[in-house]
């Protein structure tokens, strides 16, 4: 089963407003590793031509890219209040 | 004057602990959680070990939302083609229950309610965005820009605590103190449930596993849980080894898991209910954090309370504990009125006799062990060809034990030195 038929099941209260975590392009430019599109879980980093996309409203909230990101592009806050993932197991 | 005696930020089980054992003693308790329900931010890759809780909520095997008690035991070792155990039931625990499966969103909305029916006003879909800190002193807590005051603040905030990271409480993680934890929920009859595990009624099986067929030098564990009519499944990457290898994705890694040929068999037919991942706290005694300060303290997670040794897993238990331990602290602060650094190293004290801190210390280096290539790959090769031999007749004249195993160290990659070397430390650890 592919992981986007994976993250399909689960419900987000997605905020329109507010990205939870950027990146800084210039750093992700210039990545050697771009270690983040193997680590996240939920892919919300990919490679597209080459160039580092990230898309927040997927984002699980589980603080690996945080940890993954050793050259300093990756600026984690938490959703504001209520919004992002929802989980109904846990 | 404070608004709240006690602000406690994050209703998972370290911090409606403490908030349970304060209000209930008539404590003014603000509980703020950004998951509106509680628990629906929270994932666990854990049993509860759940005897703490007595100490706070005397019923709780009656009322709380447990899914089985753990009956059946299982550390296996995974290779492409074998699987090779420990499976340990046991009635023993049937009277007295050890552990239970949970499911945290179900859980932790219990422990919430809880905290509110003792007293604790509970506030959920709210983030905190910061410390209200104020001559050195934490005073309260930040939400849009207003502050919130309370003679102490515990943070609960689970294994990624971004305030106390943004307070400079906690220092960011390295590689080495965390894991990446993907977990996946099935849907499987209660009936096939209890057949499939060898399982009666509410009896549970509990498994860990080392995947030791992983390619690439990476290393990662499985676990594996019953729930009523559920299965919670899952793996814990260490995140050194891949990225060093640099081109494995960590979801990968769960969908091999699920496809291993005697781990499919076990969710055949069930239907995914829920994916989620959250990184797992790894960190050793060496980098806990300090867990108290000037009007402020650390519990659970956000203190660097996990454990783990392969065979099993423990963190639910001390974030109950030492959220005990910071609830106990405060009421006795409040009948001093300080709440200094000095009059919350109580909780310093108490930590130091308990479990949390204990296990940490006599287990320091647990985790160089517990990721080593001995583990992950030697062991589980070595046994995977000698019982092969043992077990199994192909012909042959047999063969005595010495034999069997020197062929099969042979048969590593590891020399003769680095094994008794790495051996010794394990035992040693252990």
């Amino acid at each position: 089963m592919e992981v986007e038929e994976k993250l399909a099941l689960l419900n987000y209260k997605t905020d329109p407003e507010y990205a939870h975590i950027t990146v800084n392009p210039k750093i992700c430019e210039t990545c050697p590793d771009h270690f983040c599109t193997f680590a996240c879980p939920a892919k919300c980093y990919t490679l597209i031509e080459g160039k580092l996309n990230f898309k927040y409203e997927d984002c699980v909230e589980c603080g690996t890219c945080d940890v993954a990101c050793s050259h300093g592009s990756v600026a984690w806050t938490n959703p504001k209040g209520g919004h992002g993932i929802k989980y109904k197991f846990g | 004057m404070s608004e709240f005696d006690a602000i406690v930020v994050g209703a998972g089980p370290a911090g409606s602990s403490a908030a349970i054992k304060m209000a209930s003693q008539g404590l003014k308790v603000l509980l703020v959680e950004r998951g509106e329900p509680p628990g629906s931010k929270n994932v666990s890759g854990g049993i509860l070990w759940g005897k703490d809780l007595d100490a706070i909520l005397p019923d709780w095997e009656k009322t709380a939302p447990l899914e089985r008690y753990v009956e059946r035991k299982v550390t296996s070792f995974l290779t492409k083609d074998s699987e090779i155990s420990i499976d340990f039931k046991t009635k023993k625990f049937e009277q007295t229950k050890t552990g239970y499966s949970v499911l945290r969103t179900k859980f932790d909305q219990y422990l919430a309610k809880r905290a509110s029916q003792a007293g604790a006003m509970v506030v959920s879909g709210i983030t905190v965005d910061g410390l209200a800190i104020k001559d050195g002193r934490v005073i309260g807590v930040i939400n849009e820009g207003d502050t919130i005051t309370g003679d102490c603040v515990i943070l609960a905030e689970g294994p990624n605590p971004r305030v106390a990271m943004a307070a400079g409480l906690r220092s960011k993680p390295e590689d080495t103190d965390v894991a990446i934890g993907v977990k996946q929920v099935y849907k499987l009859s209660e009936a096939a449930i209890n057949e499939r595990f060898n399982l009666r009624q509410n009896s549970g099986f509990a498994g860990e596993y080392v995947l030791s067929y992983l390619e690439n030098d990476i290393f990662a564990g499985g676990f594996l849980y019953t729930n009523k009519d559920t299965i919670s499944m899952g793996v814990v990457i260490n995140i050194e080894t891949l990225r060093r290898d640099g081109r494995t994705h960590s979801y990968d890694i769960m969908e091999q898991f699920v496809q291993h040929p005697f781990i499919s068999r076990l969710v055949e037919g069930g239907t995914l209910q829920e994916y989620s991942a959250h990184f797992v706290y790894e960190g050793g005694y060496e980098s806990l954090a300090k867990p108290y300060g000037e009007g402020y303290m650390l519990v659970g997670d956000t203190a660097g309370f996990s454990f783990s040794n392969g065979m099993i897993l423990q963190g639910m238990n001390y974030a109950i504990s030492s959220g005990i331990m910071a609830g106990e602290t405060v009421i006795e602060a409040k009948k001093d009125n300080d709440f200094s650094e000095k009059s919350l190293s109580r909780y310093m004290d108490r930590l130091e006799k308990s479990p949390a801190i204990l296990d940490k210390k006599n287990f320091a280096g647990m985790n160089k062990v517990v990721w080593s290539s001995l583990v992950h790959r030697a062991v589980p090769e070595m046994l995977e060809s000698s019982l092969g031999m043992m077990l199994y007749e192909n012909g042959e004249p047999k063969k005595h034990l010495t034999d069997i195993m020197m062929k099969s160290i042979s048969s590593t990659e590891l020399t003769k030195k680095d094994l008794i070397m790495q051996g010794y430390r394990l035992m040693r650890r252990m």
